[in-house]
């Protein structure tokens, strides 16, 4: 059996005094939601924080508020499961509320929280395994080791963006709150994540994720989808993400676009040439499937997760123009 | 009320329902100590130096030097060592043993192997240490081949499956009694009493072992508890206090045992209107680095290599060969599921050239009563392969659905199979299965070393004594088996637990019942105290096997199964989901019918991902996909509708006419997909059948 190694944890109820027990903790010190994600990170030691804050307590992350007409808020403690059935989401941010639903399993998402969600670490083949296994390939250099054993004359870490809610939040262009002792900013979505397996994210460590903020959607001004490629309908993260929002004129032409790969890289990959080639159209076939081309060809899976590269190549290709076709019937 | 065939409560069930049942890491002993295995990082060479590079204090720890007995494993032959002493021979390979009573000092207890590495093999066709071949030959096979009117040929590969039982292996070893007592997550507590004994050079009354709850075990718990028992049971004894040993998920998947993979190539010899006249395969199975059970698996897989089909001229030539992989092993099925879809995805391939019906095909050639196999065996009045396809294709609609299906991203196949219950061959008579019934103050205790491993053994072995003894299911007791007070019954394997060791049951029962007349076993207790009924396996009459030619009655009976998948293609990504299953079995008589369902549902699903999606991958010898997020197994949303049919037509070998069927559904699934998939006109020969593949054998046909 895998066990935690030890740890002090702390339970604040209040943002602030989280904030401020994780400051005092620094650097060795990590916020825990759900704990789907850190514990069995834990657990092999990909992760060793001496200090754990949980953050399950503080009320005001747990909240939904606001409107569709004028956007939603969400806590960032609010569960997969809640986000996944909350009605207004459900109805109103399909892509929302269906990228939630398709989390690994019903007992993970209801422990599992959006916040952990738009946070999760990166993955791959070579470092989501126990120490042992770990040690005995010499480590990677995401923790431990100094080689990338997916492209070993790489300099980088290729570990792979692998939420499902990571590509929607872009593709709507949602808004995040991060919260420390050095003050409260909100910033896009978009700018939260780099293309590093390691530094995957555009925030400080003391940063705290608290509000997710779904944008303003009034009927029918845009649409958006999200489709995930697995080799099983349960457990499994993405190994191809689709998320897609299109913005609609009043003659019901494409006016604003944006599509979003997700675990083809190590981060969102926002594909402005897909985008490119379905604004001013219908979504016609020919406009789909020039803007599936678009996609197919910039995305470059690593040999990291499952299934072979040129199928999961090919499939971008697939899930690109079905996440239109799918956007164009949600429309009529 | 007669308990046999109706759904009484499981023995086992209030307390795993409970929580209250207790697994092997359950247990805690006094003052007992963790241990962890040392293992080999390469898969092929010689050890030259192990440098212990930790403050011993508080260890034990245990090279081969320390082994008390000899330093094998004891199965079949005796190559394996239980710790490597020069020699490697695959990755995980076990070197040394370490226990302490903190989990994480033992954890970072730092151990450096040199090694002088050595060129690894891993293609088993270029192997040239074979580990068992043997010939099956009826008939004259040339001479039928030559005169056939339309030869169809074929290569089929099957892959690595892992069992991934829910508790991994583990054991505790107590020194006790001058000797040592080893509780353990396994399903025969009888072969690792034999390899305790060899292992450590004590007499059998020094040795106890006592099976834990199990959770799970499909064969993956039928040899390698010998090997983590002796372990635990050497470090006990050197450090004179309990040891536990138990893997994790990792652990488990590089180092214990999987199904064989295996290629097997057909010649079939057949008329234009549909007859076999000659069936000629070779069977080639990957044992991994040691003997193990291969030989056994070999056998079985050879023996059911020319399906149920009726033909005069077969020869079946099988081999098993070693490779630098861990030794692969039993698991469900045995190596009938690699012959059997050699065999089924071959008639499909030749109802192809014929231009004919596959059900036609199957139903021109399936064995009847009175018909041989192809070791010569008469099959008798309970062969029932024709009946269990006819009614297959019925229920399923096969004919309708294939054609409403054609030219459609929707599929049907179906595969004809068959199953032997019991040993192989002499495998029984030479086994000696005992099994004992006491008389109690409730009525009456069944002791067998059977185990318990979720399949319901103690349940259906209860249900027989009731109803034999014409006593209420309620007053008969059972228990988790401990060498020191069952008889053994044999191992937990080979569907046999039910027909070879229920039968033994029946016959305690009865003579029992003779000898306390029409008493209730609990007022004869009260009377005139325990008594005992111990019996012994009796060889049916009239069945004879030869070892040496390989002919003759191979399995008092069979099973008779037909599966028909329906199969749903995507047509731009080549994923398959499965629809709707219908499983008809044949499985001679249900002593409980929701746990023979059960059976068959857990073995389609089983089955299901053997076909589609469960894919060891080997890098460099060593599963580079050893945990549950990317060794995948099917969950109930991969699982189609499953319509179950069981059918009884009694066999006069087992009890109330029950043969076997643990493994048999494991048997039909990957074939049947695999047909339906061809149905679609893409020609998979090789499974898993992942959408990479058929991507593949898409771009081919295309």
């Amino acid at each position: 059996m895998l066990r935690l190694p030890r740890f002090t944890y702390h339970e604040p109820t209040t943002v602030g005094e989280a904030v401020r027990l994780f400051t005092e903790a620094m650097p060795d010190v990590a916020y825990v939601a759900g704990g789907t994600d850190l514990y069995p990170n834990m657990k092999r030691r990909q992760q060793t924080p001496a200090t754990v804050i949980a953050l399950h307590r503080i009320p005001e992350l747990r909240a939904i508020a606001g409107t569709p007409e004028s956007g939603m808020t969400i806590g960032a403690c609010v569960t997969l499961t809640e986000l996944a059935a909350h009605e207004a989401v459900r109805l109103r941010y399909p892509a929302v509320s269906h990228a939630a639903h398709v989390v690994s399993t019903p007992i993970l998402r209801n422990m599992g929280t959006i916040g952990g969600n738009l946070l999760l670490d990166t993955r791959c083949n070579y470092y989501d395994q126990n120490y042992e296994w770990r040690k005995a390939i010499n480590f990677c250099m995401k923790r431990d080791g100094e080689i990338c054993w997916v492209a070993p004359s790489s300099p980088r870490c290729w570990a792979v963006q692998s939420s499902d809610g990571v590509p929607v939040a872009v593709a709507l262009g949602a808004d995040v709150t991060v919260t420390s002792v050095r003050g409260t900013r909100r910033l896009p979505a978009a700018g939260l994540y780099r293309n590093d397996g390691i530094q995957y994210l555009e925030k400080g460590p003391d940063e705290l994720l608290v509000a997710y903020h779904l944008p303003p959607v009034r009927d029918g001004d845009w649409r958006a989808t999200y489709r995930k490629l697995r080799r099983r309908d349960a457990f499994d993260f993405p190994v191809l993400g689709v998320a897609a929002r299109v913005d609609f004129a009043r003659d019901g032409s494409v006016s604003a676009a944006r599509i979003v790969l997700g675990a083809v890289a190590s981060y969102p990959q926002e594909i402005s040439a897909a985008a490119d080639a379905i604004i001013g159209t219908r979504l016609d076939e020919g406009a789909i499937g020039a803007a599936a081309d678009a996609a197919y060809r910039p995305a470059k899976p690593m040999d990291n997760t499952d299934f072979t590269l040129a199928w999961r190549k090919e499939m971008v290709r697939v899930h690109v123009q079905r996440a239109l076709q799918d956007i164009r019937a949600q429309n009529t | 009320m007669p308990a046999v065939g109706t759904n009484v409560p499981r023995k086992d069930s209030t307390e795993k329902v409970t929580g209250t049942a207790r697994y092997v890491d359950d247990l805690v002993f006094p003052g007992m100590l963790h241990a962890r295995t040392i293992r080999s990082t390469i898969p092929r060479g010689r050890i030259r130096d192990v440098r212990l590079s930790f403050d011993r204090a508080g260890f034990t720890i245990i090279d081969h030097r320390d082994v008390t007995g000899r330093n094998v494993v004891a199965l079949i032959e005796d190559d394996q060592p239980l710790l490597a002493e020069r020699e490697i021979r695959h990755v995980a390979e076990p070197i040394l043993l370490l226990a302490h009573e903190d989990l994480d000092t033992l954890r970072r207890a730092r151990v450096d192997i040199d090694y002088e590495p050595l060129e690894p093999l891993f293609d088993p066709t270029r192997s040239t240490q074979l580990l068992k071949d043997l010939r099956i030959v009826k008939g004259d096979v040339e001479q039928a081949l030559a005169g056939a009117e339309v030869v169809v040929e074929g290569e089929y590969r099957t892959g690595h499956q892992e069992q991934l039982y829910i508790e991994p292996n583990g054991v505790i070893a107590v020194p006790e009694n001058g000797g040592v007592t080893v509780h353990g997550s396994l399903q025969c507590p009888f072969y690792v009493h034999k390899a305790l004994r060899i292992a450590l050079g004590l007499p059998d009354d020094r040795i106890r072992v006592v099976q834990t709850e199990t959770g799970g075990g499909f064969g993956g718990k039928e040899e390698y508890p010998s090997v983590i028992a002796a372990h635990a049971a050497l470090l006990a004894l050197k450090a004179k206090r309990p040891v536990k040993l138990i893997y994790d998920r990792l652990e488990d998947m590089l180092a214990t045992t999987k199904r064989h993979p295996s290629i097997v190539r057909h010649r079939t010899g057949v008329t234009r209107d549909g007859r076999l006249v000659a069936m000629d395969i070779e069977v080639l199975m990957d044992g991994g680095a040691y003997v193990t059970l291969s030989p056994v698996v070999l056998s079985r897989g050879a023996i059911h290599a020319a399906g149920p089909y009726r033909c005069d001229h077969v020869r079946i030539e099988a081999r098993a060969v070693g490779t630098n992989t861990p030794p692969n092993g039993a698991f469900r099925g045995f190596g009938a599921p690699q012959t059997q879809f050699a065999v089924e995805v071959q008639m499909e391939r030749i109802a192809e050239a014929l231009s004919m019906d596959p059900a036609r095909l199957r139903e021109l050639n399936a064995l009847r009563p009175g018909d041989t196999t192809a070791t010569g065996q008469r099959v008798e009045a309970d062969c029932s392969a024709l009946q269990v396809l006819q009614q297959a294709v019925e229920r399923s609609d096969f004919h309708g659905k294939r054609e409403r299906y054609a030219g459609t991203n929707r599929g049907i196949g179906l595969s004809l199979f068959f199953h032997g219950a019991g040993f192989t061959g002499s495998g029984e008579v030479k086994l000696a299965s005992r099994a004992a019934l006491c008389t109690t103050e409730r009525g009456v205790r069944i002791l067998v070393g059977s185990a318990e491993i979720g399949q319901g053994t103690r349940t259906m072995h209860a249900q027989i004594v009731a109803d034999s003894l014409g006593i209420p299911y309620e007053d008969v007791e059972t228990g988790l088996p401990d060498t020191s007070n069952v008889p053994d019954s044999g191992p937990t394997v080979a569907s046999r637990t039910c027909m070879v060791v229920g039968g033994i049951l029946q016959r305690c029962a009865s003579d029992l019942r003779e000898r306390i007349g029409d008493m209730h076993p609990r007022e004869h207790f009260t009377k005139h105290g325990a008594t005992v009924v111990t019996k012994e396996y009796e060889p049916p009459h009239g069945i004879a096997w030869d070892d040496d030619t390989y002919r003759g009655d191979a399995y008092a009976t069979y099973a008779w199964a037909c599966d028909v998948a329906e199969v749903e293609m995507d047509p731009d990504t080549y994923e398959i989901r499965p629809i709707h299953f219908t499983a008809v079995q044949d499985i001679g008589k249900a002593i409980h019918p929701v746990l023979v369902a059960g059976q068959i549902e857990g073995g389609t699903a089983q089955g299901i991902g053997y076909a589609l999606i469960e894919e060891v991958v080997m890098r460099e010898g060593a599963m580079a996909n050893a945990q549950m997020t990317n060794y995948l197994v099917p969950t109930t949303l991969d699982t189609p509708t499953m319509d179950v049919v069981i059918v009884e037509t009694p066999s006069h070998h087992g009890p109330f006419g029950a043969k076997g069927v643990g493994e048999m559904p494991i048997d039909g699934p990957a074939p049947a997909i695999v047909n339906a998939i061809r149905h679609l006109g893409l020609d998979i020969r090789q499974i898993p059948a992942t959408p990479e593949r058929i991507a593949e054998a898409a771009c081919v046909s295309a």
